[in-house]
């Protein structure tokens, strides 16, 4: 009843739009619950209501990694999109997981907010949106903080016990990394892995600590490597293109604005819940260590699989007649700009 | 259209086919697709239609679903139910009563081997009920212990109720095998008081029946000294049994392998079983195989045809709909989860099992998330509704596999299987509702977040 | 009829080649597992990329191919108490009914999962595991391909409840031992 006569009451205004939006992540994930739905809220705040979102959470109507898609066919209008689990659509979204000496997640937003907007031209006068993203409109929204090396107890006091450490590996260059340091890797779904590792199938994962929550990690976990830094998860904000050019201007301002407002607190969420998450693993017994602190030669070893990593990605994209070299260039000098450190060899590169 | 309306005539629909008659599978496609349709017209089809089947299907932790079933297929045709049922007989000779606990622990015991109600219940009627009744229980009676043992597999971990559940809600599938194991006993121990009942009134009624089925028994009992069964073998069985049990709940809690991996380790268990007691032979494959890709076509045909159903569920926005509805209830979520427990019975009374939580879970589940209910308890909580299903008329599919085997009518058996599931759904729900921790208790320790 | 039983005779011989890859792959399945399983345990290294190639392929491929055999063997559950009330006329028209909209559905299923299988084709979907990239789309094809077969088999239902008198759900009825026990005790 209610709801039919209040869309009357708007058409008769003009054009109420109801559009209709979806995450296969929980509503309680940083992305969805510090990002886009802050976003959405302010979009109908903006145009007064006139645009409403219908949302469909926790994979209801769309699961990961199959936004992307949706959005594409018009099952959904707007969506949280996940580019990296797809990298046979979108190749060169990884790059953001490559290693680093320094960052944190403010860095790394800001430089993927500014690897998004860029107008570089990487290839064939076409930017990186532009290769990877044309058919979407993109709403940049932060990255994920670092990904660190987190286990179940397994200590690094030498290169040899890096070496066979088995790990769960969330993405293509975590594979390189691993490959490169002699790291097992592991490949599970994220909802089976507490299980297995709580019941020792295997030492520990790459991940972001504000994360852990998600999964309970928080009560697992006893050791964690900071200091340096295993990439950072991205995602955005993703309509088709098509349709967000069909929006009357006020509409289409109102969500560029939205996303000018939100980008910065949508980074901070992060870094605020991985204190949280921090502090609570620490009382229950979890140990937090600083990569400086490593002994000489596991820091070595790391590093030296940091640099190789570097190369190893932008071979990879080479090979697919893509411009890798260009990319990762791009990107450490966009992470540098942001306050990042990388080694020196990529420095050089 | 307006959604209301849709909802109405999809529901209507879908009644329709159901009495028409239709597979399971086609009223939840056909019903899914006519829904998605009429409210959003045919441009949205080939974004749900064109990829849900590969994705539905596509998903390693449902490998459990074949590979549990194989198993449970290979340690059927190796022997190894028979033979420990001929070692119960033994064992309980000369007290009668306790043939029928035994039986209904036995039937416990095979549940922690195999995922599927039906098969123990049609293997439990081929060995188990002409031992009760010739220890003097009537036909009826024996067929509900049978069928009753037979259904505890649907609750006693490892279960294709509870592995599909944890598939649609992203519960961890070891945390509900072990938030189930509790209630699985406990629904066991009202079997059992339901069937002490049963027999006591039988005993009083037709005292006289009794001894001359008694005197029958003795004879028999005789004529089975002859065709003994040979002590190795039967220590094989034993030895096996046990391994198998073993394997799987020290594999998984242990941490050498997950409750996924467990159904592949199952199967070579159970083949290993087969070999040992010599069963082996290419027909042993064929029949093994065949059931269990005729079972995994359709139980993945069933979840295809709710995943479409479940889209258009979503799209309708019923599920909002109906917490708007339930909101002056929703204070009290004891009276929700009744409502909720009412309907699941009526549906597993009539429809199979797996069937019914796919199609229920899109609109009970974010229902369930809003009254802020535990998604494992809840996992928990309808697995133990639905394994009372398997022995509740019209569609009871333990009892038809019991009375298949036996012959004896399935009527007779759901006149008394309708009592023990009474009884064990007022005990066992009523417990659980009183005392969430039955299910969430032993989960909570063992990951030690407790 | 008898050209019918002929062309469904070898119409039998492509689904029993489906039921064959399935239980194959299924076999693979298990020892596969198993192994990743021993080797993870005793040399603490497992298959590299062995989830990604379980789930995407042989779930798959367990599955579809199978598919047919599976519908016409009338394992496929559904409610018969009313139905089995009804007089033979009745019955006959309820079934060409029920298949006419099962065709109808399966046809739409068909379609619609081809373009899938198309559009995966063109756009090269390939999935990521152990850092290398394996070629999806092909197992896509499966799934119209399934479905497909299974539009056939409700074609010569349709015909074959058309022709004969006798209602029935499925064109040939071979029952597991399991099934004719249960079916027996339906009746
Ligand atoms: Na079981
Ligand atoms: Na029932």
């Amino acid at each position: 009843g209610g709801e039919t006569s209040s869309e009357d009451a708007a058409s008769a205004e003009g054009e109420k739009i109801t559009l209709r939006a979806a995450t296969g992540l929980s509503p309680q994930h940083a992305w969805w619950a510090g990002g886009m739905e802050p976003w959405m809220e302010r979009v109908t705040e903006l145009t007064d209501g006139q645009v409403e979102f219908e949302t469909f959470v926790s994979g209801e109507l769309v699961a990961v990694p199959d936004e992307a898609e949706a959005v594409e066919n018009g099952t959904v209008d707007i969506a949280l999109i996940l580019p990296i689990y797809q990298p046979d659509q979108f190749p060169m979204a990884e790059v953001t997981m490559l290693p680093l000496s320094h960052s944190d997640t403010m860095i790394a937003s800001k430089a993927w907010k500014a690897l998004l907007e860029s107008d570089v031209e990487l290839q064939d006068g076409k930017t990186f949106t532009e290769l990877q993203f044309d058919q979407f409109k993109v709403f940049p929204i932060s990255t994920t903080q670092e990904y660190s090396i987190s286990t179940t107890g397994k200590e690094f006091a030498s290169a040899g016990d890096v070496k066979g450490t088995s790990l769960r590996t969330p993405s293509r260059i975590h594979e390189m990394y691993a490959k490169q340091t002699e790291l097992n890797s592991i490949t599970m779904p994220a909802v089976e892995m507490y299980d297995a590792l709580s019941r020792g199938a295997f030492d520990g994962s790459f991940y972001s600590i504000a994360d852990w929550t998600g999964y309970g990690f928080q009560d697992l976990f006893k050791y964690t490597v900071t200091g340096i830094n295993f990439g950072h998860f991205n995602s955005f904000i993703g309509m088709d293109e098509d349709k967000f050019e069909s929006l009357p201007e006020n509409v289409q301002e109102a969500m560029e604005q939205a996303t000018e407002e939100y980008f910065e607190d949508s980074a901070q969420i992060w870094m605020d819940r991985s204190e949280e998450v921090m502090k609570t693993n620490e009382e229950q017994g979890g140990e937090f260590v600083d990569f400086a602190t490593l002994p000489q030669d596991v820091q070595d070893h790391f590093n030296e699989g940091i640099e190789n990593t570097w190369g190893d990605y932008a071979k990879l994209l080479e090979d697919n007649g893509l411009p890798g070299t260009e990319l990762v260039k791009l990107w450490r000098d966009l992470m540098i700009e942001q306050g990042g450190e990388v080694p020196q060899k990529v420095k050089e590169m | 259209m307006d959604s209301y309306l849709v909802v109405g005539i999809i529901i209507f629909m879908m009644i329709v086919f159901l009495l028409m008659g239709m597979y399971i599978h086609a009223v939840l496609l056909a019903s899914g697709i006519i829904g998605l349709i009429l409210l959003e017209g045919f441009s949205i089809l080939p974004g749900l239609l064109g990829n849900e089947p590969f994705n539905r299907v596509a998903s390693y932790t449902l490998t459990t679903i074949p590979l549990f079933v194989l198993m449970a297929q290979f340690i059927l045709h190796s022997g190894l139910v028979q033979d420990i049922f001929y070692i119960v007989h033994k064992l309980s000779r000369g007290r009668r009563s306790l043939l029928g606990t035994l039986t209904l622990i036995i039937g416990g015991m095979l549940g922690a081997v195999s995922g599927s109600g039906t098969a123990t219940a049609a293997s439990l009627g081929q060995v188990a009920v002409p031992e009760l009744r010739k220890h003097g229980y009537s036909g009826p009676l024996a067929g509900a212990i049978a069928s009753a043992g037979g259904s505890l597999s649907g609750i006693i971990p490892p279960s294709i109720i509870l592995i599909l559940y944890g598939v649609a809600t992203e519960t961890p599938v070891g945390a509900l095998f072990i938030g189930a194991f509790i209630p699985g006993v406990l629904v066991m121990v009202t079997f059992i008081i339901a069937m002490l009942f049963y027999y006591r009134r039988e005993a009083k009624r037709s005292p006289a029946a009794a001894e001359v089925q008694a005197e029958i028994a003795a004879a028999a009992e005789a004529e089975a000294q002859e065709e003994k069964v040979p002590v190795s073998r039967l220590a094989v069985s034993v030895l096996m049994g046990v391994v198998i049990v073993a394997t799987i709940f020290g594999g998984i809690y242990s941490g050498i392998f997950t409750p996924t991996e467990a159904g592949a380790v199952g199967s070579v268990v159970g083949l290993l079983t087969a070999l040992l007691l010599g069963k082996v032979n290419l027909s042993f494959f064929k029949a093994s195989l065949t059931e269990t890709i005729k079972l995994t076509g359709m139980v993945m045909l069933i979840m295809i045809g709710a995943q479409i159903f479940g889209r258009f569920v979503s799209l309708s926005l019923l599920p909002r709909k109906l917490i708007n509805l339930l909101e002056p209830v929703m204070d009290s979520p004891a009276l929700v989860l009744l409502l909720i427990s009412a309907i699941l019975f009526i549906m597993f009374m009539f429809i199979e099992g797996a069937a019914v939580i796919l199609m229920t879970i899109p609109v009970f589940l974010p229902i369930i998330t809003a009254l802020q209910v535990d998604v494992l308890w809840f996992g928990v909580f309808i697995s133990v509704i639905c394994t009372i299903g398997l022995i509740t008329p019209p569609v009871g599919l333990s009892v038809y596999a019991v009375s298949g085997v036996t012959g004896i009518s399935s009527g007779s058996i759901f006149k008394i299987g309708m009592g023990f599931a009474v009884f064990s759904m007022i005990v066992v729900c009523g417990l659980m509702i009183a005392f969430p921790e039955l299910a969430t208790w032993l989960p909570s320790v063992s990951s030690g977040k407790g | 009829m008898t050209t019918f039983y002929k062309l469904y005779g070898y119409f039998g011989v492509l689904k029993k080649i489906g039921l064959v890859i399935s239980a194959v792959v299924a076999l693979i399945m298990m020892f596969f597992i198993t192994y990743d399983v021993v080797m993870r345990n005793v040399f603490s290294s497992s298959i590299r990329g062995g989830f990604e190639i379980i789930q995407n392929y042989m779930m798959p491929l367990v599955v579809f191919p199978g598919l047919a055999y599976v519908y016409a063997s009338g394992v496929l559950p559904k409610m018969e108490l009313l139905f089995a009330k009804f007089s033979p006329p009745v019955k006959r028209i309820l079934i060409l009914l029920l298949v006419a909209i099962e065709i109808f559905i399966l046809i739409l299923v068909v379609q619609f999962s081809w373009g899938y299988a198309m559009d995966g084709m063109e756009r090269n979907t390939s999935f990521p595991a152990a850092g290398t990239l394996y070629q999806l789309w092909p197992v896509f094809f499966t799934i119209p391909v399934a479905f497909a077969l299974i539009v056939v088999e409700n074609i010569f239902l349709f015909i074959k409840n058309l022709v004969e008198k006798d209602p029935t759900f499925v064109v040939e009825y071979n029952p597991s031992e399991e099934e004719q026990i249960i079916n027996q005790a339906v009746k």
